[in-house]
């Protein structure tokens, strides 16, 4: 395999999938709703909530740049695709793709979080309208441009987890029911529902130790006032370890496919 | 044995576009036309030729613009509900069973909606399943038929209610060969048991020969032909392409009956009238006179076929 | 047997004879809910109440929603594909039945994973409402209202696609009603508060069922009931003025 400007072979299907995505206005449009309701709801509850005296550490300005910056770091990313992987295996999609000359795995992940920033970046930008209406400033402004990078690696980190996830298509055939167990555990231990603070000790001790707070709670944590650059580092590793995983389980489902057919 | 259908100037316009750029496509254009009892009647066209309009009118999903129709004395888009009792409509690819259960348990649902008793319901299947060959089908999920199968199963459903009328609207798309024959060969066995009129659209002029006694050719909305099988047969169906690949260039041909359509040093294409002189003159004829490399005889297009009523129609 | 019940007697067996895969589904659905649960308790637990809200009405909340969502969306599980069924063209199937196209097409397909829904929501009450005969009369009146009304709801923004020819607004619609429901509406303030009780009418859906079924007032009742009828006659409205459009095919391809 040819090592040559790996960047660019990459980096192309990154930036064409980003620019179907952005040409897709109907599409766009459904996604900055969805956000903005979710965001009004969730940021409603939990500012009420603190309403008196803040959770866990967190005021209710605190929370509601905290929530405006999980939810955009999941809503970035398309739902169900988890089955779209695994429907791709199923389908044989995927069997064709290995065998062209190019790592399968790497270009998928490439173009799925080339989508996904395209998608953050518009999120983003709602995102901070609509905190500074409803909530004012951001506690921490430092803090708050750290968010932005950490936002992107949290994008990467979770789409490569998810395609690892999906990869179990390779043996089962169905990823489904993956998808949405997949779903709960960023909800609650990724700290997208709500900061990890609020979790019970013992539960957020465990969390703070799982791949999922790369994904939301770490970008979330620094928009919501708390500059910890450390967290930048913690999701680097993450991302690392995720990207490996997903090569491996799709090195594993090649493997199985040459031995038992497509 | 009165008429079952009449249908007198129907037209139909579609709006297309937006704003400015909005205007009319008239998709059928003043249709007349009338149907007895009994009938095996062909609605031939090509694709947009407004086939599926017109029996999407007749059936009562649809209303034209202007013009009447009458269709066992129900106008069918006043009274879709009285008229689909009476009625059994087969749509291509669309699907009346459920594709997890069995058809017989399907018909269980079909009998509800007609109203149909339960014995009545048991004769009917009994029946249909003699009929139509599918007795060992009417008992295995939908899932795990073919397709031909599943037409077959498709058919019975709606007949289940003793339909008068059948309309079918290009029943035999995507079936192979043999389940397509088979198929034609139920709709006539269908008529002659029970005297249920067929009408039948289709852009396949195999269906023509096989099942219909009358065609009607529409094209661009409008009846361009309108006559017996029979007279059609004699007319155009007579008509057959020879196609030549020829290994070095060859003397203009002349015969009588045969026209050429085009020639170039490797290929001849020529248009026998089977009337005037036989395929196998004809072969006999072109293998001895050009160095042949490759030969084949196939049907004309529909749509040489309509461009020959047509201009014949003039 | 009448048509309707016979039409779903059949979805019903349709649905289970996919066995294997219908536990399945049915037990992810309940597994996502109990994530929801799980949500909620560890929320209260750290916060207490909430504007009137505590977990024990939140949970009564929940139990009205899944009840109430999964019927809709399992049973009637047409109710959020109409614009998928007009533009294939399914529509026309029902239109060749003597039947009256729309409870017909609603009827038509059950998607099981949504009873998993309705199975956690009625266990739900059971284990946490604190049922007693008349709080459980309130809870199933208060569901099928709800049921009502999401369905007249979903139905008039599904048949939005008679006009604009694209599903996109049903789905949102959809997605945005499911969302808001979860939520009390004393979560929000002003207009959007307001919003909630009219145009996209979520917190009929779940959030004023849990408070009947707490605390029952005549009035609460009334305009539950209301509200249910208004988006029943409104879905049904809709759908019919699209239908006229639809087979005088406005939307149309030519054939």
């Amino acid at each position: 395999m040819s090592r040559a400007r790996p960047a660019r072979r990459l980096g192309v299907p990154a930036a064409l999938s980003a620019q179907r995505l952005l040409a897709d206005r109907g599409g766009l449009a459904f996604s900055v709703l969805f956000y903005v309701v979710v965001v009004s709801a969730l940021s409603g509850l939990w500012r009420a909530a603190a309403g008196r005296a803040p959770v866990a550490g967190y005021s209710a300005v605190a929370l509601t740049w905290y929530i405006a910056t999980s939810e955009a770091a999941i809503c970035a990313i398309q739902i169900r695709l988890i089955e779209e992987i695994g429907d791709d295996i199923a389908a044989g999609t995927v069997a064709v793709e290995l065998l062209r000359p190019l790592s399968v795995v790497a270009v998928r992940i490439a173009m799925q979080t080339g989508r996904a920033l395209a998608r953050l970046a518009c999120l983003i930008g709602c995102g901070a309208v609509l905190a500074l209406l409803v909530a004012g400033s951001p506690p921490s402004g430092g803090a708050v441009l750290l968010a932005v990078p950490s936002l992107v690696l949290a994008v990467a980190a979770n789409v490569s987890l998810q395609h690892a996830v999906a990869a179990m298509a390779f043996w089962i055939r169905d990823a489904r029911s993956a998808w949405f167990i997949y779903q709960k555990f960023i909800f609650i231990l990724g700290g997208m529902l709500l900061p990890l603070e609020v979790l019970p000790s013992a539960l957020h001790t465990a969390a703070l130790r799982l791949p999922f707070m790369a994904m939301a709670y770490a970008p979330a944590r620094l928009a919501s006032g708390h500059f910890e650059p450390g967290l930048l580092l913690v999701q680097a590793v993450w991302l690392v370890v995720m990207l490996a995983a997903a090569t491996a389980a799709f090195a594993a489902g090649q493997r199985r496919l040459q031995v038992v057919g497509g | 044995m009165g008429m079952v259908i009449e249908a007198e100037g129907l037209t139909k316009h579609f709006p297309i576009g937006r704003g400015k750029h909005r205007r009319a496509v008239e998709a059928v254009a003043g249709v007349s036309f009338a149907v007895e009892a009994g009938e095996r009647l062909a609605f031939i066209g090509p694709n947009g030729a407004g086939k599926s309009t017109s029996i999407k009118i007749l059936t009562g999903i649809l209303h034209p613009t202007a013009g009447d129709a009458s269709v066992l004395g129900f106008v069918p888009w006043q009274q879709r509900r009285q008229l689909a009792s009476r009625i059994g409509t087969l749509f291509g690819q669309r699907s009346q069973l459920w594709f997890e259960l069995t058809p017989r348990q399907s018909f269980r649902m079909l009998a509800a909606i007609y109203d149909i008793d339960r014995a009545t319901e048991r004769r009917r299947i009994d029946e249909l399943g003699a009929l139509l060959g599918a007795d060992d089908l009417f008992d295995v999920p939908v899932r795990s038929l073919s397709l031909g199968q599943r037409m077959r199963c498709e058919l019975a459903a709606c007949l289940l209610h003793e339909p008068e009328i059948l309309f079918l609207d290009e029943p035999t798309i995507g079936l192979d060969l043999l389940a397509k024959q088979r198929f034609r060969e139920m709709l006539v066995d269908l008529n002659a048991a029970a005297g249920t009129t067929i009408f039948l659209t289709s852009h396949d002029v195999a269906d023509i020969e096989h099942v219909a006694h009358r065609v009607i050719v529409i094209n661009h909305g409008s009846v361009i032909y309108d006559d017996s099988v029979a007279a059609m047969r004699q007319h155009l169906l007579a008509t057959k392409l020879v196609e030549v690949g020829l290994e070095h260039p060859t003397a203009d041909l002349a015969l009588d009956g045969v026209t050429v359509l085009e020639q170039t040093p490797t290929l001849l294409r020529v248009s026998v009238d089977t009337t005037r002189r036989s395929i196998r003159g004809v072969l006999d004829h072109l293998l001895d006179a050009c160095a042949v490399s490759d030969i084949s005889v196939v049907d004309p297009p529909l749509e040489q076929v309509i461009a020959e009523i047509y201009t014949a129609a003039q | 047997m009448t048509q309707l019940a016979a039409t779903l007697r059949s979805s019903m067996a349709d649905a289970f004879a996919r066995r294997a895969s219908f536990w399945s589904q049915v037990g992810t659905m309940v597994a996502n809910d109990a994530a929801w649960i799980a949500f909620w308790v560890i929320f209260f637990h750290r916060v207490g109440a909430v504007r009137g809200w505590d977990q024990h009405r939140i949970l009564l909340l929940f139990a009205v929603l899944t009840t109430s969502a999964g019927f809709v969306l399992g049973v009637l599980s047409n109710t959020k594909r109409i614009p998928q069924l007009v533009n294939d063209g399914a529509l026309d199937e029902v239109l060749a039945l003597p039947v009256s196209p729309l409870p017909h097409l609603l009827v038509r397909r059950i998607d099981s994973i949504n009873l998993g829904d309705v199975l956690f929501g009625i266990v739900l009450f059971a284990v946490a409402g604190h049922p007693n005969p008349e709080r459980t009369l309130v809870f199933v009146v208060a569901c099928i209202a709800s049921a009502v009304l999401l369905t007249g709801f979903l139905v008039a923004t599904g048949s939005l696609v008679f006009f604009t020819g694209s599903g996109q607004l049903g789905d949102m619609s959809l997605h945005t009603m499911l969302l808001l429901a979860n939520y009390p509406a004393e979560v929000f303030t002003g207009y959007t508060r307001a919003l909630l009780y009219t145009a996209v009418p979520a917190a009929f859906v779940a959030g004023v069922p849990a408070r009947l079924v707490d605390h029952f007032t005549v009035a609460k009742g009334a305009a539950l009931l209301t509200a249910a009828v208004v988006m029943a006659v409104l879905g049904w409205t809709v759908f019919s003025l699209g239908l006229r459009r639809y087979t005088s095919g406005s939307a149309w391809s030519r054939g």
